[in-house]
């Protein structure tokens, strides 16, 4: 890593995304001097979070509750801010509606101005610093005292946040210890984390001790009591709230919940999903104006306690009205997106942020705030691994935020088509490749044309170029099928189990659905092929969200007969599995339909353990039968496989026969189909997939002759451009341990 | 409700309070055995301010308030130097080892927030499972629903430093006194 206080790029001249060339930029520079930090922080966190949902023992009913009361919160809004207008007044506290930033910020300053405030402490608010609040009341001539420590930081560094919980992740502690000395030139100690925080806390207490003013965000506004939920670790936000007689709370309108009783549910939730804390250290209720009788410990005579709730709309009622962008509001601010993000832990919110929001649900709230569809440009790096689905507490579908984002862009002219069009139709290049394809194999990988094809669709020189087959899945089958016919005598025209060919075992795989027609054919499940369709997978993750629906439209129709027998769809891609058991769902509007293809399609190794289950073949996979008690395999499991439910389905198959299955705990492998093709993300995608193969190469007993398997095409080309070793899709291993039993190759 | 929880509520609560680096220890609901146990926690201390929790009984803590060094109306010099504090709870969690302080008339939230040491004293019969029963009306007589007050889970803590670092804004040691039942049960 480069010394990040001495980059030649500051954070600030990247932060908005509104060009390709200040992405690229940020990018750059997160990858240069600040992706160990973020890698950590977010992983700690990740971890964290991972441990501490296993204690909530009704953590999906919490999730659900927590949904459905944004839910019902957002669709009630204005009602629900005259309820607190009503409360909050009548406790003689003040509340201002401001409709932009500079409403609010003029409100403030003048509040300020009035009681002729020199020093203000302020606690955490990224909705202060979407309004801009600190230079309005700089350039007034009062002092602003960030007393959160990240914030502390960030004033001195003059950084944007790279987080929405923990504003300075990019930092480690020696770029924090570097900075300070620097900047404070004082002779103190300033190397451990102790040191530098007791160096802030001494300089911090005093501000606290003589602030005029405390301004604090807030996290939740009960309505129907006029209540503020302001969680924090620290213990500024106690300070900052109840020291100096006038409190000043901003709050975007979204935080408005209807009632009280609502807070335990989000507070645990919050906790667990941030911090994985089963509560932060402090989770104050307040009821402002408070009861405490006022210290004056500032050296005032303030006879009063005075609290302004300031409610900011500044986009978030036309968030409301947008019906794709409206979930955004849902979210509680927890970080829990990006902490899960394989992208994000590698480069940050410096990157995959813009000017104040980052992460997943960045884009969205960024846009929506800023009236500027370019400024959400780094949404481009949700790559739809939706890994942040599961972990987000209020189930926002955020890969779907982006996907709109994408799709805005593209419409709106302000991103390059062609690219997009190139890979969203790889079910196009596959055709055209397989009339020829040793020649298309050829041709394409000759200097020329991969220079070609980098400066025309943007795909990157140094990336393998992924082989197109020989011969077709549906070639293949059908040659395979007269065979066995001839020899066998079966008839397979009345299966009840379908594989379905879709576009990436089709024309890149076939060998992997051939493994599974003769590995279920062995087992005792004859099985048929079905036409090839494009699932909608690759136009998707481009953001082209009409043909996505045409194309899935279509599919699904297709598949409609097989479902209504009851037979069953083998999808030996997890991101095609993904589409039916998930995606589909928002895409054909069909719920009857979307809700059996979700039912009926299986990954083949899952399928496999359904039947055992079921008693079916217990017999034939008998673990005695199979000579390897102990041998040591590494499993990666597919990001969107993980997401839907099937990622432990190879280890438990494997464990079973004997094996010590070894797995991957990363997110996601970072290859995310065409993501890591792309010149502009290239080098973001290598970073993430090293940390996979990091903890690959650190596994148990690992060398070069240890057997990798991945159900996901692009993780096993992650993989494999990075090690040796022979990497399989879990049917295809099946299929030689059947037929060889184990031996080392 | 897992019963883990609802089992042993106060055995519960001492390893989550644990667990979150506070310190805890049980005492009788007597005066003499409060002022030894207060003293004994307070013994380095030269200075302690003492805000009487609103929801116990006065007279159990006469006899540590006639202790010299214990302050009850601090000046605004003793609150902005305090280095240990000592407050009530009106109630605790079992789930998450936290304690709530109110924020109301007296100085309870003030003391616990500025000082560097918090010793707090809550009552066995108020601890209840987990943080969302202090907000309902079944739990701690309802109080939650009715006041300002402060889940404080452990001492201050910060992760922006690099390793998780105790002690920042508020307390750097937050020291729980778990008291008896009247039938001297915990």
């Amino acid at each position: 890593m480069e010394n990040i206080n001495d980059y030649k790029i500051h954070p600030r001249e990247v932060a908005d995304k509104s060009s390709k060339e200040s992405l690229k930029k940020a990018i750059k520079l997160a990858l240069d001097v600040e992706s160990d930090a973020i890698r950590l922080n977010t992983q700690t966190f990740n971890n964290n979070k991972y441990k501490s949902i296993q204690k909530l023992y009704d953590y999906e009913q919490l999730k659900d509750r927590a949904r459905q009361i944004k839910e019902d919160a957002i669709e009630n809004l204005p009602v629900l801010i005259n309820k607190v207008i009503e409360v909050v007044e009548a406790r003689g506290g003040k509340v201002f509606c401001a409709n932009s930033k500079s409403e609010a910020v003029e409100y403030i300053k003048n509040i300020c101005l009035l009681h002729k405030a020199k020093l203000i402490v302020k606690s955490k608010s990224i909705t202060s610093e979407e309004i801009e609040l600190n230079t309005t009341l700089e350039n007034a001539g009062i002092e602003v005292a960030e007393t959160d420590l990240a914030e502390f930081i960030l004033q001195v560094s003059k950084e944007q946040p790279s987080h929405i919980v923990t504003p300075a992740i990019h930092r480690s502690r020696a770029a924090i210890s570097e900075l300070f000395k620097r900047y404070f030139k004082t002779d103190k100690l300033l190397e451990t984390g102790e040191e530098l925080t007791e160096f802030a806390r001494d300089i911090l207490r005093q501000k606290f001790l003589s602030a005029d003013i405390g301004i604090s965000g807030a996290n939740l506004i009960a309505a129907d009591e006029g209540s503020v939920l302001l969680v924090e670790s620290e213990g500024n936000i106690r300070l900052t709230t109840q020291l100096p007689a006038v409190h000043i709370a901003i709050a975007g309108i979204e935080k408005i919940i209807p009632s009280k009783k609502y807070f335990g549910t989000f507070i645990e939730l919050l906790a667990a999903s941030g911090t994985g804390q089963p509560l932060t250290s402090y989770t104050n209720i307040l009821e402002p104006p408070i009861d405490l009788p006022i210290l004056n410990l500032n050296g005032r005579e303030d006879k009063q306690r005075e609290f302004h709730l300031v409610l900011i709309d500044n986009g978030r009622m036309k968030m409301r009205a947008d019906k794709e962008l409206k979930e955004a509001l849902y979210c509680i601010r927890c970080s829990a997106c990006m902490n899960s993000c394989a992208n994000f832990q590698a480069v940050g919110g410096h990157a995959f942020g813009g000017e104040c929001y980052s992460g997943g649900i960045g884009g969205a709230w960024t846009i929506g705030t800023s009236g500027s569809l370019e400024k959400g440009r780094f949404a481009e790096l949700c790559s739809g691994c939706t890994r942040c689905i599961p972990n987000c507490p209020v189930r926002i579908d955020i890969p779907r935020l982006n996907t709109t984002i994408k799709s805005r862009l593209i419409k709106e002219g302000k991103t390059s088509s062609l690219p997009k069009y190139f890979f969203g139709n790889f079910s196009l290049l596959g055709k055209i490749t397989s009339l020829a394809p040793g020649i298309s194999n050829r041709l394409s990988s000759l200097p020329f044309s991969r220079r070609l094809m980098e400066n025309i669709v943007g795909f990157d020189k140094r990336r393998p170029l992924p082989e197109f087959a020989k011969k077709t899945l549906v070639k293949q089958f059908k040659e395979y099928r007269k065979e066995s016919f001839l020899k066998n005598k079966i008839d397979w025209s009345n299966t009840d189990t379908i594989l379905f060919a879709d576009v990436f075992t089709n024309y890149n795989n076939p060998h992997v659905g051939m493994a599974v027609v003769r590995v279920f054919e062995k087992l005792g499940i004859p099985i048929m092929l079905s036409k090839v369709y494009d699932d909608g997978r690759a136009s998707q993750s481009q953001g082209l969200v009409e043909l996505t629906a045409k194309r899935a439209v279509k599919l699904a129709s297709y598949l409609e007969k097989f479902v209504n027998e009851g037979k069953d769809i083998i999808v030996a891609e997890p991101s095609v599995l993904a589409s039916f058991r998930s995606d589909y769902k928002k895409i054909i509007k069909n719920e009857q339909l979307s809700a059996k293809l979700a039912e009926h399609t299986y990954d083949p190794i899952e399928y496999l353990n359904l039947l055992i289950k079921r008693g079916k073949l217990e017999q034939v996979l008998r673990p005695d039968l199979f000579a390897h008690s102990g041998k040591q395999i590494f499993y990666h499991g597919h990001c969107q496989m993980k997401t839907i439910g099937a990622g432990n389905a190879a280890p438990e198959f494997f464990c079973r026969l004997g094996f010590h299955v070894n797995v991957s705990t990363v997110e996601c492998c970072g290859m995310a189909g065409s993501f890591g093709y792309k010149k502009e993300y290239y080098d973001l995608s290598k970073n993430v997939g090293r940390d996979l193969i990091r903890q690959i190469i650190n596994s148990d007993s690992f060398n070069e002759r240890t057997i990798i398997l991945a159900s996901g095409t692009s993780c096993r080309e992650q993989i494999g451009d990075e090690l040796k070793n022979t990497i399989y899709h879990p049917v295809e291993f099946l299929e030689i341990i059947l037929e060889n039993g184990i031996d080392n190759k | 409700m897992p019963e883990h929880i609802t089992d042993n509520l106060t055995e519960h609560f001492i390893r989550a309070a644990e667990e979150a680096a506070a310190t805890v220890e049980k005492v009788k609901r007597d005066a003499v055995a409060l002022n030894d146990c207060l003293l004994a926690a307070t013994s380095d201390d030269e200075l302690v301010l003492f805000a009487q929790p609103d929801d116990l009984d006065e007279q159990l803590f006469l006899k540590f308030r006639s202790n010299a060094k214990i302050i009850v109306n601090p000046t605004n010099e003793q609150l902005k130097t305090i280095k240990t504090g000592i407050t009530g709870a009106f109630c605790a969690v079992a789930s998450t080892g936290s304690v709530c302080v109110a924020i109301t008339k007296n100085l309870s939230s003030p003391i616990s927030m500025l000082t560097r040491k918090h010793i707090v004293i809550v009552d066995v019969n108020t601890i209840v499972p987990m943080p969302r029963d202090v907000f309902s009306e079944e739990y701690a007589g309802g109080k939650g629903l009715k006041r300002s007050f402060s889940f404080i889970t452990g001492p201050s803590a910060t992760a922006d430093m690099g390793p998780l670092v105790r002690g920042v804004h508020g307390p750097g040691k937050l020291h729980i006194i778990i008291m008896e039942q009247a039938d001297g049960k915990y």
